[in-house]
């Protein structure tokens, strides 16, 4: 296209380019300075190298935050099972299919923290549903919110509920995009659907798991918010990275020491960029 | 066999029916109990003495219509500003060549790919810095544009065939002008799934406004609703009639515009 001036362009481009610069790409470069000072909020900040970094290195609760991070990666595989399940299912419905898909959609567009507050109460350990459930079998109690690790599996189900219906519609998608001509000739073959589902769907799916395992991977490191409203309460050694990071810049305002654990989120969360990226560029 | 195989199939889908329906029942039942009847063992989930008196007391409560207000003030302009800047810059990525396209894709790419959770910490510093802390224009700048929209509406403009611009130009149509009254309306689709996207995850965030907002009366919806499980224990009632309220409009969207939902979940799915 010829008919643009340079300046038009340059009008056109720019209140973006403001905003991601200033809101993006500068905070990007100062979490890594940040993360060298120690910033007071009254007088002078003060550089101190890579002290914050060292410091990881004692702290038994970024240990414990950064293993219960990856503890939560655990509900990626069981994402992708459940959700490619139910796609397969889905699709070789004859009708319904909207049906099923709008309703699995209600918990993913549901905010997180009114989840939180549906499931805490579910959770409830004094009179809430699984515990009344679980005590009319078998006459005992589950700390769902108090104990460890228990208090992890009670957010992984939450996650999973969460989750399930965002995958599910990816699945989906990348169910329709393969082509049906191989499968049909395997079917003619005589070969089984656990035969056909391995040899010939899930390889063709592989751009599919990746993405849905990029995506879930990175959220169950990131993992906040669902912390934040189902165990508030519980001791830091129960909570993850990004809630730790949360703790020291905004509630012991240690702005510097946060930004180092953002900065390890990061490292931490390249190989899922990598791979988002790779995903990216087949799309160019 | 293959009744077995039918009778299989709607035993799972039903089953996850009910898991994914059960939570929201069990919501709406307790925002239409009375106070006594919310902890009493066995649950019900069927409330004995029907009240409305919960979706009263909220608004008094708390300043639930402020929080309200707030959140659509600022879904709003997350939602325009996406879609008009998205939409916009995402024109031009994907129909002109120039000198600095390379390095505005690297910065694009860049802002989609890093975590939120890293500039967190600079982004609050730098509204500080612009006397932004708790306003709601502090939570709307930085989310007014996003890399993913740029990304998705660059991918629905590249398709559009070249024939339809040229024949625009030869017409004498400016610039803006074939971006407004050609390429946009051919990209509807695109806005509204973009639209439903940006309103969803604009209407549940949390973590950044939690941070920025201070005061009670810029609370948007589900940071006071997070206060309020702190400070309200035992009102779980009036919790979940606000909860019923607050998630309203990504209920409805979801059921009345499922379809454009899959659409930008597929286009977008680069997030």
């Amino acid at each position: 296209m010829k008919l643009a001036s340079k300046s038009s362009l340059v009008l056109f481009l720019l209140p973006t380019f403001v905003f991601i610069f200033l809101f993006s790409s500068l905070p990007t470069l100062l979490a890594f300075s940040i993360s060298l000072f120690k910033i007071n909020f009254f007088g002078k900040s003060e550089f101190v190298g890579l002290k914050n970094f060292l410091r990881l290195f004692y702290d038994k609760y970024f240990y414990s935050a950064l293993i219960n991070s990856f503890i939560y990666l655990l509900v990626t595989p069981v994402l992708a099972l459940i959700s490619l399940t139910l796609a397969v299912l889905i699709k070789d419905l004859q009708r319904g299919q909207n049906f099923f898909k709008t309703i699995y959609f209600l918990p993913v567009v549901t905010p997180v923290i009114i989840s939180g507050i549906m499931w805490r109460y579910i959770f409830n350990e004094d009179s809430g549903f699984l515990n009344y459930v679980i005590s009319s079998f078998f006459n005992t109690k589950v700390n769902w919110l108090t104990s460890y690790p228990e208090n992890i599996f009670s957010i992984m189900i939450l996650t999973i509920w969460r989750g399930f219906g965002y995958y599910l519609i990816i699945f989906f998608a990348g169910l329709m995009s393969i082509s049906k001509d191989i499968e049909e000739a395997a079917i003619l073959d005589g070969a089984g659907f656990f035969r056909r589902m391995f040899f010939i769907v899930l390889p063709q799916l592989k751009p599919t798991l990746t993405l849905v395992f990029v995506l879930s991977g990175s959220a169950a490191i990131k993992l906040f918010t669902e912390i934040y409203i189902l165990i508030p309460g519980a001791p830091l050694s129960h909570k993850t990275m990004v809630y730790y990071l949360y703790h020291q810049a905004f509630e012991r305002f240690d702005l510097s020491y946060g930004s180092t654990i953002g900065i390890v989120v990061f490292v931490i969360t390249l190989g899922f960029s990598y791979l988002n990226l790779k995903l990216i560029e087949r799309e160019r | 066999m293959k009744f077995f195989k039918a009778a299989l199939t709607y035993t799972i889908l039903i089953l996850f029916i009910f898991i994914s329906v059960f939570p929201f029942l069990w919501l709406v039942s307790t925002s239409f109990k009375g106070s006594e009847e919310i902890f009493i063992i066995p649950p019900k989930l069927i409330p004995q003495k029907f009240t409305l008196n919960n979706f009263k007391e909220i608004w008094t409560a708390i300043p639930f219509g402020r929080y309200y207000i707030n959140s659509f003030i600022v879904t709003l302009f997350v939602v325009i500003g996406n879609l008009f800047l998205g939409s916009l810059t995402g024109f031009i990525l994907a129909r002109f060549n120039f000198r600095f396209k390379k390095i505005l894709m690297f910065i694009v790419i860049v802002s989609l790919i890093i975590p939120q959770e890293m500039i967190l910490i600079p982004n609050y510093l730098i509204l500080l810095n612009l006397r932004l802390i708790d306003s709601l224009v502090g939570i709307i700048l930085p989310s007014l544009v996003s890399g993913f929209s740029i990304f998705m509406m660059r991918q629905a403009f590249i398709s559009i065939p070249n024939e339809f611009i040229d024949a625009a130009i030869v017409d004498g149509c400016s610039l803006f002008k074939v971006y407004w009254k050609i390429l946009l309306p051919m990209a509807k689709p695109t806005l509204i799934s973009l639209a439903l996207l940006v309103f969803i995850s604009t209407w549940s965030d949390f973590l950044f406004p939690l941070i920025i907002l201070r005061s009670q009366e810029n609370y948007t919806l589900q940071v006071g609703l997070s206060y309020m499980t702190g400070t309200f224990v035992d009102n779980f009632r009036l919790i979940a009639s606000g909860s019923l309220l607050a998630m309203l409009p990504s209920i409805l969207l979801t059921v009345f515009l499922s379809k454009y939902f899959e659409k930008g979940i597929f286009e977008g799915g680069i997030k």
